[in-house]
């Protein structure tokens, strides 16, 4: 099964770089994003780490769902969905690697989101940068395995977006809150032992999306039309 | 045609929603046996072939593979192809989706059987459709399957790619293949079957011998 998602994967991965507009698209809607946002701040004041921390997983979920949208959409152009389903392969490979390749994607756009947030918001971080880290990796996590598992919801859908985007967002809000408070105590370096806390609770949240994705996966992506 | 079937479908039955596509569908097919689902647009020929290949669920009745599922391919008029990819790296992911170990010569020998050598390393994105649905059957070669679904694969082709696809399904058949087959020209199409079973009224209008059923004449 992992071999055959790590080549969904990488088809993936290979589409979406050398088509080149979905990506693109995603990285830029957050950045303009975070420039907006910068524009809020007080000239020559800064802006709360809590706020930067809420900017940058706000655009990170924009992000995610123009990443999963484009996808998804991969095997649509020609039927390819049909193929997978007929082949041998488990419906659970294409979660894990749909969720690899968005995870991928996102953490990229991130690579470009952080010095935005540095240089729009005037933030650094001033807590252990494991933290940030952490934060980064369990957040990440929550949001492809739930990314990966709506995208399929929306697939054929002539709402996908929007619907993608009405679904994802209420359910993302737990993963969203810790990503914002621990982003927070990384920024500032303040409040990094009642942070702890929210450690827990993004990998809980990320477990039990992992789990929701692994038992509903096959219903929502064998579907019929 | 000999032995166990490779398929048996036993009093199938589609509702979408409450409205009934067709019921009491049974029919057997097997080894190296061409079955033509007939009927008219919209009569259920695509659903019950979907049912057939595991692509979607009866409301009732059974279907009996009798073959390993990585023994089958489906072959559709979507073509299946990931136009960004060349057709060898198509090729490459599909083996690799049915958990094929391929080698260049194999890629390059199922190339040349559907005449696409020359565009190997083209992106599949600028072929015609005759050129995919090409490429489409080369992956299914690349299976060997034991048995083929195609629906409508001649849909899009011209006079050419029509004729060589003919030719495939009926060396398919002199391999051993069980092919369940839909298509457009059923006038044409039932001489090269062995059997027809036609969809018409929510029900099974005829099945039996290809030599014994007598298609409506083609409404203009």
């Amino acid at each position: 099964m992992l071999k055959r998602a790590a080549l969904i994967a990488a088809k993936d991965l290979r589409l979406a770089v050398g088509g080149g507009q979905g990506p693109v698209q995603a990285v830029l809607l957050g950045l303009i994003l975070i420039f907006l946002f910068s524009l809020s701040k007080p000239l020559g004041g800064t802006i709360s780490a809590q706020a930067a921390g809420a900017i940058f997983w706000l655009a990170s979920a924009f992000c995610l769902v123009l990443v999963f949208n484009d996808l998804f959409s991969i095997e649509e152009a020609e039927g390819a969905r049909f193929g997978i389903l007929s082949s041998p392969a488990q419906t659970h490979s294409v979660w894990i690697g749909k969720g690899a390749a968005g995870f991928c994607l996102l953490v990229v756009s991130q690579l470009v989101f952080f010095p935005a947030v540095v240089a729009f918001l005037g933030q650094s971080v001033n807590g252990p940068s494991w933290l940030f880290f952490v934060s980064l990796f369990g957040g990440d996590i929550g949001l492809c395995v739930l990314g990966a598992l709506l995208g399929a919801l929306s697939q054929g859908q002539t709402a996908r977006e929007s619907l993608l985007s009405v679904i994802v967002f209420p359910l993302l809000l737990p993963v969203l809150l810790a990503g914002i408070t621990l982003f927070a105590a990384a920024f500032s370096g303040e409040g990094v032992d009642a942070a702890m806390d929210w450690v827990g609770l993004i990998f809980a949240f990320d477990a039990l999306f992992a789990g929701a994705g692994l038992f509903l996966f096959p219903f929502v992506y064998g579907a019929e039309d | 045609m000999s032995g166990e079937p490779v398929l048996t479908v036993s009093k199938a039955a589609k509702f979408f929603g409450r409205k009934l596509v067709f019921k009491n569908v049974s029919c057997e097919v097997a080894r190296g046996e061409i079955l033509l689902l007939a009927g008219r647009n919209g009569a259920g020929k695509s659903t019950l072939m979907k049912i057939m290949a595991g692509l979607g669920r009866p409301s009732a009745g059974t279907v009996t593979l009798g073959v390993e599922p990585e023994k089958t391919a489906y072959l559709g008029h979507a073509t299946f192809i990931y136009p960004g990819l060349t057709a060898t790296a198509n090729l490459r992911f599909w083996a690799g989706m049915y958990g094929l170990d391929i080698t260049d010569e194999d890629l390059a020998a199922v190339l040349e059987r559907v005449g696409l050598t020359r565009a190997a390393e083209e992106k599949a994105g600028g072929f015609s459709r005759g050129m995919a649905q090409r490429l489409n059957l080369a992956r299914v070669f690349l299976v060997n399957p034991d048995l083929v679904f195609l629906d409508e694969p001649g849909t899009g082709l011209d006079s050419r790619s029509m004729a060589m696809m003919r030719n495939e399904i009926v060396s398919f058949r002199d391999r051993g293949t069980a092919v369940v087959w839909i298509s457009h020209h059923v006038h044409e199409d039932s001489i090269l079957a062995d059997t027809v079973l036609a969809i018409g009224n929510r029900k099974v209008e005829y099945y039996g011998p290809a030599s014994g059923y007598e298609p409506e004449a083609p409404s203009c």
